[in-house]
């Protein structure tokens, strides 16, 4: 009997979405859905048509009969075993280390825990002791594996577009020096970045002592903490969250929830709040795109990032009046409204519900923000008492440097001699009426340390190859102070050189190994002078030294500070504005050449190997354009031509582009990626630019290619939410959307799940942020490899996990969007679909409930990914890992082979597939395995099953920053998956397929204020599933 | 109704058939043969650039495989010794220090580049062995690498396919050993039936359950 299924019918205005066209049930849409994969996901040649599968047989046949069956590659190749001459310490081939480390980045060092295979580091894990990671991680750290490896990476020490030896550059320090040393410093100027390094601290110091004429310049294309908290708050005092604490919370187009925004830790306390049985918090979010945290919101307004000042300024005077706060209102009226007025029900609502969380609140602005919107945040916050509770401030180490702006002036007057750029691309990055590349021209010599021959490295006299974190000693601080070490996991692949060597030879100490790091360690001590080795190898062992964060205190708030802070709001243009995002996959560009990063998805757009000026549906329609149509973007002297994308929620009047496209001439994977935004930003660094000219222009429009073009779901509720109230009302809500089951029957035999270990994994909707990391940690771990755009947009993407994002509005408007990213890797089904279909029994099941891929058994006939209901099996449709992307099609032609540093980055636990072979999520079989031969080794000759399983996370897991991922044994009702698929807002996706995944997912709970507008449309997803049910 | 097909043509199912019997049968045996692991791996025993002989250190001067293969038992790969280890016995002023057979283990130490050993032992890219847990339920050395302390020059044992992994992976207590003669290469059993008996006993005493699923060796 043929098994029919009742599929929901599909709405044809649909709640929840996650393409426009699939919104407006476009006919391309209903055409995508008829074709199950992508028009050209089963095209054999390069351009999607003409050689069909039956010609495509033909000349294989043909090639192999003129070729005749050859066995010559039947020898057996002589392989070599080669040992240690002498033993190292600590070294057991095929054994893993694990050393703690941290990345240094602008925001903060992230602890981290990285593991080594026989030398090379091939993982990186966030440090479980560290209390600022709590073993998390974010995106760029577990790519940053790729960054070490890259084979693109700059390699050697030029002068003048010349190879120059170290010794040269040795040679130029010490003339640096002794001239220094003769004038003070004078003519000598450094730029650095922001690490948050001790030593470069301690470095500094110790230079500007020697040579009190330097000029010490620090600056970072999106600037961190404002400079505006030194007037605010105090020099070097910034505000700190405490999100675990707040029970409504306000952003002011702040993206606090993103990690590589404001690190982990604030996602990791929001996620504890969210749970429905807690006292739940509620979000409230004002923004002019979609970010992570407007995905979470519980109230969402569009409001332009130029207008946050009105907005936070109208809020302040209300809140004001209310408490009749003198202080707070004075501030308001100190800010020179430029006349845009919001609903004033809005207002209200959230005013009145931070006054009801008086000292639980958190009111957080943008960390690009004017400001006048710092400032008055600020002043939101001292009349709620939300200071010494839920807002600290902290007495940070930072030292006030010239800016970019400064050393402009500098060597516009001629008074720069020598420049030495450490790390950083100013000549990309810097503000375009500073004309930087110009400036350095004028300087005599000039030096430029980075990873890549970049653009700032093309304009210098010297260009020094830097090491990459994993390659080098260093320290640096966490978001909260503490201090963490750096180790090199490995000698410089390429004889990369880091700036604390370049700092430590110009301020005359000597570089050995951990010396200056170490030296830096010591004078923290109390004693000042020495450190015990026990201390030094116990920072190096836990990765941080306990007691040296910053002290957190109530901070204080300067009123006339604040008030003038407030006056100082630049007037807004009702023209265009452009926002200038921080990139999901290059940041601010640091991450170009990282085509892993390039690969993944943006968070809410879906754009791989792209950026997009993002525009709102109303001003595309006003502008007359559609996906991939071109504009001119022009201000203030300044223009750039970019593609344009509509943007589902996004504030109409207002263009989104993310930094750090656009890149030109450095290295191939670069190319062709995106537009520069750059050229637009001016000196005072805004994350946006108001009084913008917008063009179309008539070119032919460019192709985007998203992650979401495909594989649709024809609404079928996959994503599922509901409200507090709701969920308080009939707690499994989610589940009853399936209404009635079908009776499982199957005519295939399901294998006896006869293990005491049965793995199941269970992913909370409800703190799941879609932050990416997830996705890049497994990549790293199971050997993923990248497919390129040309491949993505046929729908060839090989990530194992892939986050789906869903828009969903209950009455179909713009104004109540809401967001909802949801995981789907393989579901693990026991009774799978694509194990039926298999003709070679390459996917089985075994008796842990774990859906096998044994990829040497593959003939890769695709059965099994076209019988997969989640579309989760993924195929190489070429030698991804053998050729390069641009010589795909090339056939025999094409280069073969991996570049030698990438061979070094491969899990060598992870078969790495080849063409013609499916892959899927495994649930890290190689950890499992792993796991229970280290259970059978300790048990050796007794019972094993006596002997405990030791922990292990899967790679998912594990980078997840708000433990949304729970895996483990389902068969142990005590272990923590277990307890979370007792949760009631746990249900199956397809549920009445009847496959009995082993993923399953909690409803999202939303949280909304009845007394706002539009509070009875947040949280209605699932809305016409729901009516469906009862009706 | 012409006859349309000649006479002859009646023999020709048989002719094809005698046919392909004589041509495709020994095509098919010996294929059968020489094509897989029972032919092509066992007895593979290429030079070594050291005439190390195992039969000489282990035989006759009773030494352990560990004090060699040190990592073994904590380790998946089975570590080949460093150059550090020979020179233990073999330094100036100890064993055989001028030796010209041991010429390649001096300019190793010296030069510090490692001797080339060459690989007999190999598995598959997709396959994943590890030695830690055989030899530490029951697994001796011997059941995979044969008498390797009657080789003077090591080969390869045993075939090393899949089925034959597979034929302990079922049946384990045909293998299984006292823990004590893990590393004993003169350990044998009395007879078949003891070493069934003595198998099964620590088969389940110990919950000896080898994955026979895909899952267990490929991922």
């Amino acid at each position: 009997m043929k098994k029919i299924f009742q599929h929901p019918a599909r709405d044809a205005k649909p709640t929840l979405w996650r393409t426009q066209g699939e919104r407006e049930n476009s006919p391309e849409f209903a055409e995508s859905l008829a074709r199950e994969f992508s028009t050209d996901a089963t095209a054999i040649d390069g351009k999607g048509s003409g050689l069909s599968r039956r010609d495509f047989t033909k000349l294989m046949g043909a090639a192999t009969a003129l070729t005749g069956i050859g066995l010559t590659g039947c020898r057996r190749p002589e392989a070599h075993l080669v040992p240690f001459t002498k033993s190292a310490e600590w070294t057991i081939p095929g054994k893993y280390l694990y050393y703690a480390s941290s990345m240094p980045t602008p925001v903060g060092a992230v602890p981290l825990t990285v593991t080594t295979t026989d030398g090379r580091p091939t993982k990186i894990e966030g440090n479980p002791l560290h209390p600022a990671s709590n073993g998390a991680t974010d995106v760029f750290a577990q790519a940053s594996i790729l960054g070490l490896y890259d084979p693109n990476r700059a390699k050697e020490i030029t002068r003048n577009s010349a190879k120059a030896s170290r010794a040269d550059l040795d040679a130029f320090i010490a003339q640096i020096r002794s001239a220094a040393v003769t004038n003070g410093g004078g003519g000598l100027a450094i730029l650095v970045g922001k690490e948050n390094s001790p030593t470069v601290e301690r470095l500094r110091a110790e230079i500007a002592s020697q040579f009190p004429k330097l000029l010490w310049v620090q600056d970072e294309a999106i600037p961190g903490n404002h400079a505006v908290f030194d007037a605010l708050l105090g020099a070097g005092v910034r505000p700190v969250y405490d999100f675990e604490k707040a029970d409504v919370i306000l952003s002011l187009g702040s993206d606090f929830l993103n990690p590589s925004e404001s690190g982990l830790g604030f996602a990791k306390g929001f996620a504890k709040r969210r749970d429905p049985k807690g006292k739940m918090n509620r979000l409230y979010v004002v923004e002019n795109h979609f970010s992570l945290t407007g995905g979470m919101a519980d109230h969402r307004l569009r409001v332009r990032a130029s207008e946050i000042g009105d907005f936070t300024a109208t809020l302040a005077k209300a809140i004001g009046a209310k408490l009749s706060n003198s202080s707070l209102s004075g501030h308001a009226a100190a800010y020179s409204s430029s006349g845009n007025s919001f609903d004033p029900a809005w207002i209200k609502g959230v005013a009145e519900d931070l006054i009801a969380a008086k000292g639980n609140g958190i009111v957080i602005a943008g960390s690009a923000q004017t400001d006048a919107v710092q400032a008055l945040a600020l002043g939101i916050n001292d009349a709620l008492g939300n200071l010494g509770s839920t807002v600290n401030s902290v007495q940070t180490s930072a030292k006030p440097s010239a800016s970019l702006a400064d050393l402009s002036k500098a060597i516009g007057a001629g008074s720069v001699k020598t420049l030495l750029i450490l790390e950083g691309n100013p000549v990309l990055t810097a503000p375009a009426e500073l004309n930087f590349a110009n400036l350095l021209a004028g300087v005599p010599e000039t030096l430029h340390l980075a990873q890549f021959a970049d653009e700032t490295s093309k304009v210098t006299h010297w260009h020094v190859p830097a090491a990459h974190y994993l390659e080098r000693w260093g320290d640096a601080r966490s978001i909260d102070g503490t201090i963490c070490p750096v180790q090199p996991m490995i000698l410089p692949l390429w004889n990369g050189i880091s700036s604390l060597e370049i700092l430590a030879a110009l301020a005359g100490e000597k570089v050995d190994g951990p010396s200056v790091v170490r030296a830096t360690f010591a004078s923290l001590g109390k004693d000042g002078s020495t450190v015990s080795d026990s201390a030094w190898n116990e920072f190096l062992r836990n990765g941080f030294a306990s007691g040296t964060a910053w002290p957190v205190s109530k901070p204080a708030l300067n009123a006339s500070a604040a008030t003038s802070a407030v006056q100082s709001a630049p007037k807004i243009s009702k023209d265009f504005e452009v926002v200038f995002l921080r990139s999901s996959s290059v940041d601010d560009g640091r991450y170009s050449g990282n085509s892993w990063l390039q690969e993944t998805p943006d968070f809410v757009t879906k754009l791989v190997w792209d950026n997009a000026a993002l525009v709102s549906p109303a001003d595309a329609r006003m502008l007359g354009i559609k996906d991939g149509d071109w504009l001119k973007l022009s201000a203030g002297g300044q223009s750039i031509e970019a593609a344009a994308m509509v943007a589902p929620g996004h504030v109409d009047k207002s263009i989104s582009i993310a930094l750090g496209y656009g890149r030109k001439g450095i290295s191939h994977v670069m190319e062709n990626v995106g537009f520069d935004a750059y050229p637009l930003r001016d000196s005072a660094k805004h994350c946006f630019r108001s009084g913008v000219t917008v063009k179309p222009l008539a070119k032919d429009s460019y192709t985007f290619v998203r992650s979401q073009d495909y594989q649709n779901m024809e609404g079928r509720n996959l994503a599922r939410e509901g409200t507090l109230a709701t969920f308080q009302k009939s707690p499994e809500f989610a589940s009853e959307m399936d209404g009635e089951l079908p009776k499982p029957t199957s005519i295939y035999p399901n294998p006896p799940l006869t293990s005491d270990l049965q793995w199941g994994l269970s992913y909370d909707l409800n703190s799941c942020i879609g932050c990416n990391a997830c996705l890049v940690a497994c990549q790293a771990e199971n050997n993923i490899p990248i497919v390129g755009k040309d491949q993505i947009r046929r729908g060839r993407d090989m990530a194992w996990i892939r986050i789906d994002r869903w828009f969903s509005s209950a009455d179909h408007k713009e104004e109540n969007l809401e967001m909802i990213p949801m995981a789907i890797m393989c579901q693990q089904c026991e009774s799978a679909p694509c194990e039926a279909v298999c003709p070679a029994n390459a996917t089985v099941h075994n008796e842990e409930g774990l859906n096998l891929m044994a990829y040497n058994r593959c003939i890769g006939t695709r059965y099994c990914a076209n019988n997969c209901p989640w579309k989760v099996r993924r195929f190489n449709w070429f030698d991804y890992n053998e050729r390069p992307l641009d010589e795909l099609y090339y056939g025999p032609l094409a280069h073969k082979g991996m570049a030698e540093s990438l061979k070094l980055s491969k899990n060598p636990n992870v078969t790495v597939r080849m063409r013609g072979v499916m892959e899927k999520c495994t649930f890290c079989i190689q950890r499992i395995e792993e796991a229970k031969i280290s259970r059978s080794v300790k048990a050796g000759a007794s019972d094993v099953t006596k002997t405990p399983l030791p922990a292990f996370k899967t790679a998912c897991q594990q980078a997840c920053p708000s433990e949304s991922i729970v895996f483990g044994n389902i068969n142990d009702p005590k272990s923590a998956v277990s307890e979370a698929k007792a949760d009631p807002r746990t249900y199956s996706s397809l549920a009445y397929l009847n496959t009995r995944p082993r993923v399953t997912y909690m409803a999202r709970i939303r949280n909304p204020n009845p007394a706002m507008p539009g509070a009875d449309l947040v949280g209605a997803a699932n809305r016409s599933a729901e009516q469906a049910q009862h009706s | 109704m012409s006859n349309f097909f000649p006479r002859w043509a009646n023999w020709l199912p048989l002719q094809l058939l005698v046919c392909g019997l004589v041509i495709g049968g020994p095509i098919t045996l010996g294929i059968w043969y020489y094509f897989t692991p029972k032919y092509t791996r066992v007895g593979y025993q290429p030079d070594q650039p050291v005439p190390f002989s195992h039969a000489l250190h282990v035989k006759q001067l009773g030494m352990d495989c560990r004090y060699c293969h040190s990592f073994v038992e904590v380790a998946g790969h089975s570590n080949l010794p460093s150059t550090q280890t020979c020179i233990n016995c073999h330094g100036q002023g100890k064993i055989l220090p001028n030796s010209p057979r041991l010429a390649p283990v001096r300019d190793s130490w010296q030069s510090g580049q490692p001797i080339p050993w060459v690989q007999i032992h190999r598995l598959p890219d997709y396959a994943y062995f590890n030695h830690a847990v055989h030899v530490n339920r029951g697994v001796s050395c011997y059941s995979c690498h044969g008498a390797v302390n009657e080789m003077s020059v090591v080969y390869e044992a045993e075939s090393l396919s899949m089925k034959w992994c597979l034929d302990c992976h079922r049946a384990p207590e045909n293998f299984l050993r006292p823990p004590s003669e893990i590393f004993n290469m003169n350990w044998h059993p009395a007879s078949p039936e003891a070493q069934r008996e003595l198998g099964t006993k620590f088969k389940e005493e110990w919950k000896v359950n080898p994955p026979v699923s895909c899952g267990g060796c490929h991922h």
